[in-house]
């Protein structure tokens, strides 16, 4: 699954905390992200100024077999993205598709640096934006031979396939969403109808025109029956020649390989919305019934006046005494002889103890 | 509030009102216990007639009492797929911390989506007329409740999918 960051925020940490670091380190680090994208950074301290990165990331394929290796095409474009600040090193190192030489002492300082620094953390994102773009171009300039608009399938995640049909005005991008649980599939239908009608309205008229369907579109028909079974239906994107003109494309690219990411992470969003109003409405509703207890409403009644009046005011009588009695107490046994007296504890117990307040309670017998 | 919810409600309220004069009965079958008699059903002498209350098919309330407690259930409309997820979600949450409220039933009565069982003893703990004011409030709020979040559901989904359409502008 592809993040909603170009950049990967792990990977740019750790570059900026090599780029600010005052005594060359020595760095072997892996990190992994989604479960699929793994990079590699390795600096040395005998030579601070280079810093080798690596990269793995599932590629963009047409079918089930994985690429394992980038084409030519992407590796051009990485270069030309990078310039001079970033190289590429052939052949890349075992079990990476990407290895890039940083080039450290070349970077600018300030704040251009932290954008350069970003620019390099996104290079997951250029691979698979340049792969798509690549494939985009690649259809608008096929000869489309004998009138038959074949789907190519593209999978980037194996779980999450989406369809690109080259039409004669237009292409369309389906997505099969599915989902885990029945709760997010009516909150994502939920989305894709308030998607369809937002496409309607003229703040997104621009935009290209989206449809959603539970059952499979037309152009779907003899696809193989695992990519056409979901449980969240078919949303389709119809992109124009307005939608890929010049920046735009980045744009379009970069927004259709993110929409099954999109879409879930909205569904997640949701359901802790939900749940945030449910903690708090509880709230209120228990609120109500402590209120039907006897005797609620007559203990919370406030008094009006002084402080101490209040406190007084607050107790009953019997407590009052009590409470008075129980400061003399404390105070009379306090006094302590400094000189030890045998027997004299017993004495002061038998004969100098005051009397407890519920003592006064009448006897059985009397 | 709707126009047919108000006669609903009020006939929920008096309904409550001339059956919640419970009191204290031991259980006839075991010695020094004391059970709600509406749960148990052991002596049919001791129970009274069930009213159900319908406002359309999809709502209803059932009230059955007996002489020691009373038994309310309650059923949510669910007009679409959506309410009907948010009102499970919202009254299992509220069936799962059913110690907040004391007279809440754990598991609702078969064919209903939450159930109370008010006791002798809870009357006795309670405003009687709080009691029945907190039953009819909570009908409502769970129908204002549905309604606002399903609203809300499809607002954010609205500004949400405003926003991903944007980004090709």
């Amino acid at each position: 699954m592809a993040c909603l960051e170009r950049a990967s925020p792990a990977l740019k940490e750790v570059l900026l905390k090599l780029h600010r670091a005052e005594i060359p380190r020595e760095i072997d680090h892996h990190i992994y992200e989604f479960g699929s994208v793994k990079y590699h950074i390795q600096a040395s301290a005998s030579d601070p100024y280079h810093v080798y990165l690596s990269v793995s990331t599932p590629l963009l394929s047409q079918g089930t077999v994985a690429v394992d290796s980038l084409p030519h095409s992407t590796l051009e474009t990485v270069k030309r993205f990078y310039s001079d600040i970033v190289e590429v090193i052939e052949p890349q190192r075992g079990g990476y598709q990407l290895t890039l030489r940083l080039n450290f002492d070349k970077l600018p300082h300030g704040k251009e640096c932290i954008k350069v620094i970003s620019n390099i953390s996104s290079v997951q994102a250029l691979i698979l934006s340049s792969q798509l773009k690549e494939m985009l171009w690649n259809l608008g300039s096929q000869e489309i031979s004998q009138g038959t608009y074949k789907p190519i399938k593209l999978v980037y995640h194996p779980r999450e396939p989406f369809f690109v049909i080259r039409l004669p005005q237009k292409i369309t991008a389906v997505f099969p969403m599915r989902f885990r649980d029945s709760t997010d599939v009516i909150i994502a239908t939920a989305f894709f109808q308030e998607l369809m009608d937002a496409g309607c309205s003229e703040a997104c008229a621009k935009a290209p025109p989206c449809t959603w369907s539970p059952i499979p579109p037309p152009e779907l028909r003899g696809e193989p029956f695992e990519d056409l079974s979901t449980n969240g239906g078919f949303v389709s994107f119809d992109i124009f020649s307005q939608h890929v003109e010049g920046t735009k494309l980045d744009k379009t690219v970069w927004s259709l390989l993110n929409f099954s990411a999109y879409v879930k992470y909205h569904v997640k969003c949701t359901r802790g919305f939900i749940q945030r109003r449910m903690r708090k409405r509880l709230e209120n509703l228990s609120e109500v019934l402590q209120i039907s207890r006897t005797g609620e409403n007559e203990l919370n009644t406030e008094v009006q006046g002084y402080r101490c009046m209040r406190k007084l005011i607050g107790l009953s009588k019997p407590k009052n005494f009590r409470r008075k009695c129980g400061t003399f107490t404390k105070k009379f046994k306090r006094i302590h002889s400094p000189i030890k007296i045998h027997g004299f504890d017993r004495f002061r117990q038998r004969w100098l103890k005051i009397p407890k307040c519920h003592s006064f309670r009448r006897n059985k017998l009397d | 509030m709707a126009n047919t919810l108000r006669p609903y409600l009020t006939c929920i309220r008096n309904t409550l009102e001339a059956a919640l004069c419970l009191q204290n009965f031991p259980c006839q079958e075991v010695e020094r216990h004391n059970k709600p008699e509406v749960e148990l059903k052991t002596s049919p002498e001791l129970l009274l007639n069930p009213v159900l209350i319908c406002r359309n098919e999809a709502e209803r309330c059932l009230i059955e009492t007996s002489i020691n407690s009373l038994r309310i259930s309650i059923k949510v409309k669910q007009a679409d797929e959506l309410e009907n997820i948010l009102t499970k979600k919202f009254l299992r949450f509220l069936s799962m911390r059913a110690e907040a409220f004391q007279v809440l039933r754990r598991k609702p009565v078969q064919g209903y989506d939450i159930s109370f069982l008010i006791t002798n003893y809870h009357c006795e703990d309670m405003q009687k007329n709080k009691l029945i004011d907190f039953i009819v409030q909570f009908m409502e709020d769970i129908d204002k409740e549905i309604s606002e979040l399903k609203l809300s559901v499809n607002t954010r989904g609205r500004l949400v999918a405003t926003e991903f359409l944007k980004q090709f502008i």
